[in-house]
């Protein structure tokens, strides 16, 4: 998972998906358990795993997130930032 | 150590990951056995360096901490989290709340999260990509070991790192006596731990020129102090950890003592970088001696910082014989960097943990690789095989650094 090079404009379910295969991996839980509501607290990412999260979408989405940007509570939240930023940073 | 009004201080609890295996049994079979940890570098960047042996410790993060857990960490930490974990198992402790602000961690290491610092640096300068991974500054910092001990542990007492090169644990097990020894807190983890193994340092010390070739008949042979046909160190991976307390606090919870630190003396060599010096070592024993009010003639092991190469053999076995006299020849040295090669800011701890076991199983590892002793160094530096010693009541372990900061630690046996 290095890249989103095939799919340009990713739906908002592609992305969630993309967004929770990288929590499961990262915190080694089952994809199963990670619904697009979870908070990233109750899927046990702390600030720095947040960083972390949104470093690796970054590279995956090939976007930037301004650091004004990253008051994220759901995985929601970061599904819509992501498709938001991906839109905005085309132009 | 032995002012009245102070706190003698015990060792309770012991563990390594290390060339020569991840526990204290392993250790022990393999120091006294005389095996070699050397070996031809495992690493597909081997085939681009000059120095293609080193000292690994087969140590893999996945078989102790989850992928979450280990993924933040660098090699050093991983090392030493895990031997600060099994340290405390070992020494069979509970940490209640109540001690939790009585006990703290020292830790040395030279070069911190060297793995980490150098994925950055190829992400960047070799990759090309512009931005580095968001934990890069937490798992490079040289304290990031003892940070994530101290939260596994949950220790609200202090957190020190020393940076001291080859003497960093040394010094961190001897300041960390010295708190308890000094009433500030009642127990201490204390060690050191490196993972210097990268494709950049390993450059970095070629460069130096001390590192040994590969002997040519037998990998493992490649390191020999104190020999005649030496040709330098070779560089090492571990970690090792004590758990140190004060007496009365282990004998009110029954602990089992495996050895007292006596003394401890540090001291510097002023006048070069890299050049070691009779003075400044021979100041750093005699201040361990005084602190252990301990006469020369007491002390019936050393284990050496013996490098391997000619300058620390010559220096060491010189400052030996300057502070104990003709009690130089009845004393016993050796080198176990010849079976572990020199673990830099881990040294000083391996080598003190080994320096205890030494005293436990009465007998005292060898230098191995001693075939054809070097005429400047005439002690007896246990050649080859280990040596019994029935009543191995009062042994010292060296580190000396680059840069000058010398450490030395005696124990006295328990009984």
């Amino acid at each position: 998972m290095t890249s989103a090079t095939d799919n340009q404009n990713p739906s908002l379910d592609e992305i969630s998906q993309t967004l929770a295969k990288m929590v499961a991996d990262k915190m080694d839980i089952d994809i199963a358990t990670i619904k697009p509501e979870s908070t990233l607290e109750e899927l046990g990412l702390d600030s720095l795993d947040t960083f972390d999260l949104i470093f690796n979408a970054e590279d995956y989405f090939h976007i930037k997130v301004p650091n004004d940007q990253v008051n994220i509570s759901t995985l929601q939240d970061v599904s819509t930032l992501v498709q938001r930023l991906i839109i905005e940073q085309k132009k | 150590m032995t002012d009245s009004s102070h706190q003698r201080v015990v060792i309770t609890g012991l563990s390594v990951v290390s060339p020569l295996g991840n526990t204290i049994a392993d250790l022990t079979q393999n120091v006294f056995a005389g095996v070699s940890g050397i070996k031809r570098l495992d690493t597909p960047f081997a085939d681009q360096l000059d120095c293609k042996i080193a000292a690994q410790a087969q140590f893999n993060p996945a078989d102790h901490f989850s992928k979450h857990a280990y993924s933040m960490l660098d090699r050093t930490s991983q090392m030493a989290l895990h031997t600060s974990i099994e340290a405390v198992k070992d020494a069979n402790l509970v940490i209640s709340d109540a001690l939790k602000p009585r006990m703290g961690i020292y830790l040395g290491t030279g070069m911190g999260g060297s793995h980490s610092i150098e994925e950055g640096y190829v992400r960047l300068y070799k990759e090309g990509l512009s931005r580095l991974k968001p934990f890069t500054v937490l798992m490079s910092m040289n304290n990031a070991a003892a940070s994530a001990i101290a939260s596994e542990h949950q220790l609200t007492g202090p957190n020190q790192t020393f940076s001291t090169a080859c003497s960093s644990s040394a010094v961190a097990i001897g300041e960390a006596a010295r708190l308890i020894r000094h009433g500030y807190v009642d127990v201490m983890l204390a060690g050191g731990a490196e993972a210097l193994l990268t494709f950049g340092t390993i450059k970095a010390w070629e460069a130096l020129r001390t590192l040994a070739e590969e002997d040519s008949n037998a990998t493992g042979a490649s390191c020999k102090p104190f020999s005649a046909d030496r040709t330098g160190m070779v560089l090492g991976e571990g970690s090792a950890m004590v758990v140190l307390e004060s007496l009365a606090h282990a004998t009110t919870r029954g602990a089992t003592i495996y050895a007292e630190i006596a003394g401890y003396g540090t001291a510097n060599d002023s006048d070069h970088i890299t050049q070691p010096s009779v003075i400044g070592q021979s100041a750093t024993i005699l201040a361990a001696l005084k602190d252990a009010d301990l006469p020369p003639n007491t002390i019936q092991y050393i284990n050496a910082h013996g490098t391997g190469t000619l300058l620390n053999d010559t220096t060491e076995s010189n400052a030996i014989k300057n502070v104990f006299g003709s009690h130089a020849y009845d004393l016993s040295v050796s080198s176990t960097k010849s079976m572990h090669g020199h673990l830099m800011g881990a040294a000083g701890a391996l080598e003190a943990v080994i320096t205890v076991l030494a005293q436990r199983n009465n007998q005292l590892p060898p230098t191995i690789n001693l075939v054809n002793p070097d005429p400047e160094c005439d002690l007896d530096y246990v050649p080859n095989v280990a040596k019994s010693l029935p009543k191995l009541e009062y042994a010292m372990s060296n580190s000396f650094a680059f840069g000058g900061t010398g450490a030395s630690l005696i124990f006295r046996k328990f009984n």
